[in-house]
């Protein structure tokens, strides 16, 4: 009770997990494979493209050792077509989040999906699309056509997403179930405090009526039971 | 949520809710500003939750007491709880038409918490929809005003200042969590 830390990942947390996720990379240096506890990078040669996790992406694109290829939906053209899908009132719910690949098995959940290499699909935004977008942008500008256009696009992004999650709130019920899927990490982070206290503040007031059916239910199934509550009571 | 600790849930509690006596107490004048005297039966008081609840829903006990006595029947508890003004007709009334306009923290500053307690003693089903489309509503205004740095100081701030403190509690978290966010992309802007 007393820590005061808030419930669930801050932020810069969210930010560290997604720094696991897979980047294309154009190295400009020869590095040789590195044995890792978290697996072996691949080995490095120029201008062979590389598929390696994205602090190692960022780390050697800071000491000017590689290029980081942009992933296909992080470019203007796929980012205003999403907001686009974002922005159109007929469309129900989020942007969706990349398909599956079909024969993936059971590795085939976005930390261990390339979602945001050089090959991801575009026109979808992955799980960890503002934290990678934005970690991108900062580290390796020089490498996108248009950063700034991609940085508005991603901030739009950013509200028009977040808008949708509040007006969410409006079609609760009772029953507390809040749609989030397309909802990416940074998302669920930022929102987290706020839609926990409106479905908890929501179970509060209907919890009358949920005790009173719950009581019915009890009273119903005891009737279609056997006589032994006549007895009980006698 | 409903520790032993929550100071919300004491205050909440705290809060007073119109009685009338249904018995005559001898020396509970003094709730009436009857220092001294006697409660008369029939008297209207206005008693905290906690209290008044205790009061009205002691019927067991009363049956008790009462048991060898031919009035048994007739006596059902101590009061007769009523509902609360925060949760009268014209309250309900206004909800209904405008969610938004209503000033709940002039109802009663723990309005929803209030309303759920009350509801526990209640059966009223319209109460339920009306509170929970309220919160709904409100809940969806206060958080763009939360996001909109203009909200708290511009059109919106007679809205604010009706939440009541369920509600300003959920400006708070939408509030924090917006601005963890641009913590984090402002510093992530300044380590380049």
């Amino acid at each position: 009770m007393a820590l005061p830390l808030p419930r669930g990942l801050t932020p810069a947390e969210v930010a560290f997990t997604c720094e696991m996720e897979l980047v294309t990379i154009v190295p400009r240096q020869r590095l040789e494979a590195l044995e890792l506890l978290g697996g072996t990078t691949p080995a490095l040669v120029p201008p062979r493209r590389a598929n390696v996790a994205l602090w190692l992406a960022l780390l050697l694109k800071r000491q000017r050792r590689a290029n980081i290829v942009p992933p296909p939906w992080l470019l203007p053209a796929s980012l205003s077509a999403v907001l686009e899908m974002e922005t159109n009132p007929a469309v129900e719910g989020f942007a969706p989040t990349p398909a599956a690949p079909r024969s993936g098995g059971a590795a085939a959940s976005p930390p261990f999906l390339p979602s945001c290499t050089a090959d991801a699909p575009r026109n979808a935004l992955p799980y960890h699309w503002l934290e990678v977008g934005e970690m991108l942008l900062e580290a390796a500008a020089d490498d996108f056509d248009d950063p700034d256009a991609v940085r508005m696009l991603l901030k739009d992004l950013h509200e028009a997403r977040g808008a949708k999650v509040r007006a969410g709130t409006q079609l609760l019920d009772a029953g507390g179930v809040f749609k989030l899927n397309g909802v990416g990490g940074m998302e669920v982070a930022e929102s987290r405090g706020f839609v926990v206290g409106v479905i908890d503040g929501l179970r509060k007031i209907g919890a009358s009526r949920e005790q009173a059916r719950r009581e019915q239910e009890e009273e119903e199934g005891g009737i279609g039971g056997d006589e032994g509550d006549d007895d009980m009571d006698l | 949520m409903d520790s032993y600790y929550d100071v919300d849930a004491i205050l909440t509690d705290s809060q007073k809710v119109p009685c009338t006596f249904e018995l005559s107490v001898p020396g509970l004048g003094f709730l009436d500003g009857n220092m001294g005297g006697d409660m008369k039966q029939g008297t209207k008081v206005e008693l905290p939750l906690w209290l008044a609840e205790m009061l009205a829903v002691s019927i067991g006990h009363t049956k008790l007491m009462y048991s060898h006595s031919s009035a048994s029947a007739a006596v059902p508890s101590f009061t007769s709880l009523d509902l609360p003004s925060a949760l009268s007709n014209r309250v309900v009334a206004a909800l209904k038409a405008d969610p938004r306009t209503v000033d709940l923290r002039a109802q009663a500053p723990h309005f929803y918490a209030l309303g759920a307690r009350i509801l526990e003693l209640f059966d009223e089903d319209e109460i339920v929809d009306v509170l929970s489309e309220t919160f709904k509503v409100r809940v969806t205004t206060l958080a763009d005003q939360a996001h909109n740095p203009r909200g708290a100081t511009g059109e919106g701030a007679d809205f604010l200042r009706g939440l009541d403190e369920t509600e300003r509690k959920l400006f708070r978290d939408a509030h924090d969590g917006a601005k963890a966010v641009r913590t984090w992309l402002a510093e992530s802007a300044k380590k380049k």
